[in-house]
């Protein structure tokens, strides 16, 4: 009976000791795998913001060819030489700009006619994603600042939107972009521009300029420093924007 | 390493249950990074336009999220530390829905870009906070499971603690 006894003694003690150094390696295993997490995690944002750095190299001030003939700090080009100033911010990837510029661009035109407003246009590329990987809304706000360089924005700028490819298509070929240049009267500078991606980075940094003024979609239509936006944040209707701009001139 | 006599079939089943909960967890990390991680300006962006930061945060916080959100994913996929990969998972599934609910509170309307680089929200569309607060606190609750029964199968964790 008592030799019974120690055995099953020893049994129970061992059972005792397995348990403890599988509790241990338990949670030796819990300690090293929560450090092996948190250390990925950490490595994976270091590499977030390395990939970030990296890109803000590229639009770093000394790097960006900004176009001699931008203003508002070198992100838009100016329109007419009116009082009122009205900055449009519009993406040519972008459908609602497109129907903005066919609803109100004639009495934009007029206003600017009238010498009543100045227009500064800044050509953003928020849509890039909507073009299969061809970047077109950057391509196109950079062929748009080539064009500005060489005296012709506006008409080269309501030619990209009387084209304005559907988005979630390639968007416009750079040869297409060149083409409807040469259709405005722009030439071998202007194709070169677009070919070399001169004002691409310019065209990334006016977008961050847009995106620091805190705003976030397009059209963005400013009348004199003000948001001007029809009921629920929707485009404005012509008449809106005639009564911003009347009431802004005073 | 269950010490129950008799084990009920629910028991038997919460590894399972807690299987297929870190899967999914790891599908919505890995496709929610995955879809922001290829234009990181418009991912900062859209956290910009939430407008609870500056922009040069906004650029910073847009940069490392996707890269977090996968390597979450990943570390979810392979079930590694899993309660607490679960836990990191439910307190950014908060911060979210605490942003969406703040962009709500206050009348914003964006895209919360949760599964896209969000941001731009223009005329006609409209701002469909209720959906993503519902859908959030449906990844919370797989968190949740994961939290409560961490052990899964076919996961680091089972392989290195040895069970089966």
């Amino acid at each position: 009976m008592s030799k019974g006894n120690r055995g099953r003694d020893r049994a129970a003690a061992q059972r005792i000791v397995e348990q403890q150094k599988a509790a241990e390696r338990r949670r030796q295993v819990t300690i090293w795998t929560s450090v092996g997490v948190v250390a990925v995690l950490l490595i994976a944002g270091l590499v977030g913001w390395g990939v970030l750095a990296n890109q803000d190299k590229k639009t770093d001030a000394s790097k960006v060819n900004t176009p001699s003939v931008a203003v508002d700090d070198g992100t838009a080009f100016a329109v007419g030489t009116g009082p009122v100033t009205v900055d449009i911010y519009e993406d040519f990837m972008c459908p609602i700009c497109h129907s903005f510029e066919q609803q109100t661009g004639p009495t934009i035109a007029q206003l600017v006619t009238d010498k009543k407003v100045t227009v500064r246009y800044h050509p953003v590329s928020i849509l890039d994603r909507a073009s299969n990987g061809t970047e077109y809304s950057t391509r196109s706000a950079g062929a748009a600042a080539a064009a500005a360089v060489d005296g012709k924005f506006l008409e080269y700028h309501n030619v990209l939107f009387e084209n304005q490819p559907e988005e979630n298509s390639d968007g416009l070929t750079n040869e297409k972009l060149i083409e409807l240049g040469q259709g405005v009267g722009l030439g071998d500078t202007f194709a070169t521009a677009v070919n070399e991606g001169t004002y691409k980075s310019w065209a990334t940094k006016t977008t961050e300029t847009f995106a620091s003024r805190g705003f976030n979609g397009t059209p963005t239509i400013v009348v004199n420093g003000k948001q001007v936006e029809g009921p629920n944040n929707t485009l404005p209707t012509t008449e809106i924007f005639t009564q911003a701009v009347t009431a802004a001139a005073g | 390493m269950d010490l129950e006599q008799r084990p009920s079939r629910l028991a038997a089943a919460w590894p399972w249950i807690s299987t297929l909960a870190r899967l999914g967890l790891a599908a919505v990390f890995l496709i929610a990074g995955g879809l922001k991680v290829t234009d990181l300006a418009a991912s900062a962006r859209a956290v910009n336009a939430y407008d609870l930061m500056s922009y040069d945060t906004a650029k910073v916080i847009g940069a490392v999220q996707p890269f977090l959100e996968i390597a979450l994913g990943l570390l979810l996929l392979i079930g590694i530390a899993t309660r607490l990969s679960a836990a990191i998972a439910a307190v950014l599934l908060v911060i979210f829905i605490a942003g969406i609910v703040s962009a709500w509170a206050r009348g914003l309307q964006i895209d919360c870009g949760c599964f896209s680089k969000g941001g731009e929200l223009t005329g006609g569309r409209t701002a469909q906070y209720g959906l993503d607060i519902l859908r959030d606190v449906g990844f919370l609750a797989l968190a949740g499971i994961l939290l409560w029964k961490p052990k899964s199968k076919f996961s680091v964790d089972g392989l290195l603690m040895g069970d089966r």
